[in-house]
């Protein structure tokens, strides 16, 4: 079924994009009245009836197969009542309904019905079915995966309308280019040999600016579907993309051919203009054609697979190149230094080579340009390798939340506390029996090890210290908590060190979001503040947090001017936290009534005074901490010039998520 | 038909069919932001039953400040101030207290109409 429904697309792409290349073509050529090149325009025209037909048909095919999908079931495909329902009532229904109308209005014009008067109507003929075609084939964008983008689909759809449209434009043509070639270099074509050269240098001409917006258009669309080299090479669809890329670099290299050969060698004189030279710039173009098709299938393919920012990347090697190493070792830094400096100077050599005339210099040069630049690669590279998983690459599925991280807790003492301790120093009561020491997860791994590096060593054990696995014990979730708590415990040692003042332009530790609720709004997260609002997340204890709590209530309407919402956590976690406070001060801010005990278990373990104040930025990051412990009391002008220092600072660390070490 | 003159006649064809579904399109996205928007004035309306807690008390000037749950069509939940009709404020009314109200009349004008404590 799905491979039918993929030869479908295929076909309707294929058809839809020779479709536009056949009007196009005729119109880059231009009109002629040489009897071969009217031939050949007869023949093209013929043959866009025959593709607006397959087109149109494999396309009802796609809205068929769509329909069976949406209905859930395979007999839908052929009820005229649901796919009517699907074609009017889904949007990529509706845009293949449009694309279909546009094909419908394109057939009246390649019908044959309409009178050619004079020069315009035949220009007014073909440029209206290319226009039609290609508005009906770009349309696609606007039912693919462009449309799913979240947020900025609307760019998305325009990027991949200019692509398609680019694709219909360039790479449609080429089989009716091929087809003039093909006709002009017969012994009976030389009357529209002249007009073939014409066209053919004219197509090579458009072909490039083309080509050129396909290729912007192409990288813009790689980059909305794949963050990353892990998502290139490590989901299908980004290694369906490389498919992709390989047969159009080769399509590309026969074009340059084209351009640089076989073009030139049909100048000079029209009537002397050697057959062989024709026929094989003829028999090259199909060549260019079929990889293009080649192309296609994949695309259709593409247009099938989900893009890969939706996918866990599954990372082939068994490294991968981090620049955490170079932090530490001063001897990887020079090496890194050396081995690329020599790899630049094998890059210049080849560039020599490139430029030399010397053919017998050339051989030698290249060789020992190769040797330089492969060594220094090697040598810059090596000390940047990191053991890498499979997982290396995945997102959590669970993200970095308190109550995340309160279950992990729980999974932590039952589970790895054994020999990690219950701290996480390594010196649980099974540590000394083990072949290896337990790692220390309190030491900061940062930039070392990513979230889907932890993922594989809980999922699957480290043999050589006799860590056992978890895969079988844990479910995927626990295991994500248990990493979300791991990750807490690795910046805590850190953490101590922050003190009340903001460190300018230093945003590092990521605030583990929570939700709250002050009974009876509906609950918030403190991710609903990222780029709004800092935050001023005040633990407290009653009675002795009275007077401080005053003075935020007094200030709570400057704090709101400068963009802070102050959001207070009853250090009891009690429900009646607001009760308690009573009218004095007239505490306005939210007072947490639920969901306050996992902001408590997971920020006290930052603070454990009676009372403490964190200060969250905007992005998401814990900028500073203020405790009682520490300082008695708190003048607010001071509060003031932190927040004011954040107001001040550019927005350059990336948003709290992406920061996953 | 000549082709010129069938060309033409499409392009007006596609030329009107995308204006109208341009207007379409910007009228249903204008009434759904309207769906969305508070409508100041307008005829008088009533919430009742709204869920909230008290979180201050301010009898000299007629008005408690409310911690609320969504008030459909009106404002999402959040915390603010309400008059009372009258300004009579029940003296059994204290801060922290869970309690049911009333609202009445076309935004931004309203008053509490009743509040009690359930
Ligand atoms: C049988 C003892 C044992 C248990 C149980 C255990 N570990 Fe380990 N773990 C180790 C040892 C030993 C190492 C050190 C590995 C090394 O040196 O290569 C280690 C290493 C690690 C590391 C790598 C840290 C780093 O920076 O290299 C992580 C993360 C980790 N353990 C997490 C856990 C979690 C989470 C659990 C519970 C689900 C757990 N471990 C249970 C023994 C254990």
């Amino acid at each position: 079924m799905s491979t039918l429904a993929l030869a479908l697309r295929w076909i309707h792409l294929v058809a839809s994009v020779a479709l536009v290349g056949g009007a196009v073509m005729l119109l880059v050529a231009g009109a002629s009245d040489r009897p071969t090149a009217l031939a050949w325009q007869r023949r093209v025209a013929r043959a866009a009836r025959w593709l607006l037909l397959v087109a149109v048909v494999a396309g009802v095919g796609v809205l068929a197969h769509q329909t069976a999908l949406l209905e859930g079931r395979a007999g839908a495909a052929f009820e005229p009542r649901a796919l009517l329902r699907v074609a009017t009532e889904t949007q990529g229904g509706l845009v293949w309904l449009s694309r279909l109308a546009l094909l419908a209005l394109a057939g009246f014009f390649v019908s044959g019905g309409l009178r050619v008067v004079a020069r315009v109507d035949w220009v007014a003929l073909h440029g209206e079915t290319a226009a039609l075609a290609a508005l009906a084939l770009a349309l696609a964008s606007a039912a693919g995966h462009a449309a799913a983008v979240e947020p900025g689909a609307i760019r998305a759809i325009a990027v991949d309308f200019i692509h398609l449209a680019a694709t219909g434009v360039w790479a449609g043509a080429l089989p009716a280019l091929a087809l003039l070639l093909r006709a002009a270099s017969r012994e009976s074509g030389a009357d529209a040999r002249p007009y073939a050269v014409v066209a053919g240098r004219r197509f090579s001409r458009w072909a490039l600016v083309t080509v050129i917006a396909l290729g912007l258009s192409g990288v813009v669309n790689a980059t909305t579907h794949i963050a990353d080299v892990a998502g290139l090479i490590g989901t299908t669809y980004g290694r369906l993309l490389l498919v992709k890329l390989v047969a159009f670099a080769l399509a590309l290299i026969v074009a340059a051919r084209h351009r640089r050969r076989l073009l030139p060698a049909l100048s000079g004189d029209a009537e002397t203009i050697g057959r062989p030279a024709m026929r094989r710039l003829a028999a090259s173009v199909t060549t260019e054609a079929v990889l293009i098709a080649a192309v296609l299938a994949v695309v259709a393919a593409l247009g099938v697979t989900p893009p890969a920012r939706h996918e866990q990347a599954a990372w082939p090697f068994a490294f991968r190149l981090a620049t955490a190493a170079l932090e530490r070792s001063t001897e990887a830094r020079w090496q890194v230094l050396v081995g690329s400096q020599v790899a630049v100077i094998g890059l210049v050599g080849l560039l020599c080579v490139a430029m030399l005339r010397r053919q017998r210099l050339r051989l030698p040069l290249l060789a020992g340009a190769l040797v330089l630049v492969t060594m220094g690669g090697a040598l810059a590279l090596i000390p940047l390798a990191v053991d890498a998983y499979p997982t290396t690459y995945h997102r959590p599925t669970v993200p970095y939340t308190a109550t995340s991280i309160v279950s992990g807790m729980a999974v932590y003492d039952e589970h790895c506390a054994v020999c990690h301790g219950r701290s996480g120093g390594g010196d649980g009561p099974a540590a000394p029996r083990l072949p290896r020491p337990p790692a220390d997860l309190r030491a900061p791994h940062t930039g070392d090890h990513t979230a889907g590096d932890l993922f594989w060593w809980v999922s699957h054990g480290i043999a050589r210290a006799a860590m056992p696995g978890f895969a079988a014990t844990l479910s995927e979730e626990q295991r994500w908590d248990v990493i979300n708590y791991v990750r807490l415990l690795g910046v805590l040692e850190t953490a101590r060190w922050m003190g009340p003042t903001v460190d300018p332009g230093r945003a590092w530790l990521v605030a583990p979001d929570f939700s709250y609720t002050v009974a009876p709004a509906p609950p918030r997260s403190l991710r609903d503040y990222r780029g709004g609002r800092h935050v001023l997340l005040v633990l407290y204890t009653l009675p002795r947090s009275r007077e401080r709590l005053a003075q935020l209530a007094d200030a709570y309407q400057m704090l709101t001017t400068l963009g802070v919402e102050i959001i207070a956590v009853p250090t009891d976690a009690s429900p009646d936290a607001i009760k308690k406070l009573g009218d004095t001060p007239r505490v306005l801010f939210p007072v947490v009534t639920d969901g306050g005990l996992d902001i408590l278990s997971v920020y006290r373990r930052f603070d454990t005074a009676p009372h403490a104040e964190f200060l969250i930025d905007r992005r998401g990051y814990l900028r500073a901490r203020w405790s009682s412990r520490t300082e008695t009391a708190r003048d607010m002008n001071r509060l003031l010039a932190e927040i004011q220092e954040l107001n001040q600072e550019k927005a350059d660390a990336p948003p709290a998520d992406e920061h996953v070490h | 038909m000549r082709a010129l003159t069938a060309a033409l006649l499409v392009n007006l064809f596609l030329v009107v069919v995308g204006a109208a579904g341009g207007w379409h399109l910007w009228r249903r996205t204008a009434a759904q932001a309207d769906a969305r928007t508070i409508t100041w004035g307008g005829p008088e309306r009533e919430w009742r039953d709204v869920e909230g807690v008290v979180r201050a008390i301010v009898p000299e000037l007629g008005i408690v400040v409310l911690t609320h749950a969504d008030i459909p069509g009106y404002m999402p939940g959040m915390t603010m101030g309400f008059r009372l009709a009258g300004a009579k404020i029940p003296p059994s009314l204290s801060v922290g207290d869970a309690v049911r109200f009333t609202v009445r009349g076309s935004p931004p004008l309203v008053v509490v109409t009743a509040i009690e404590k359930p």
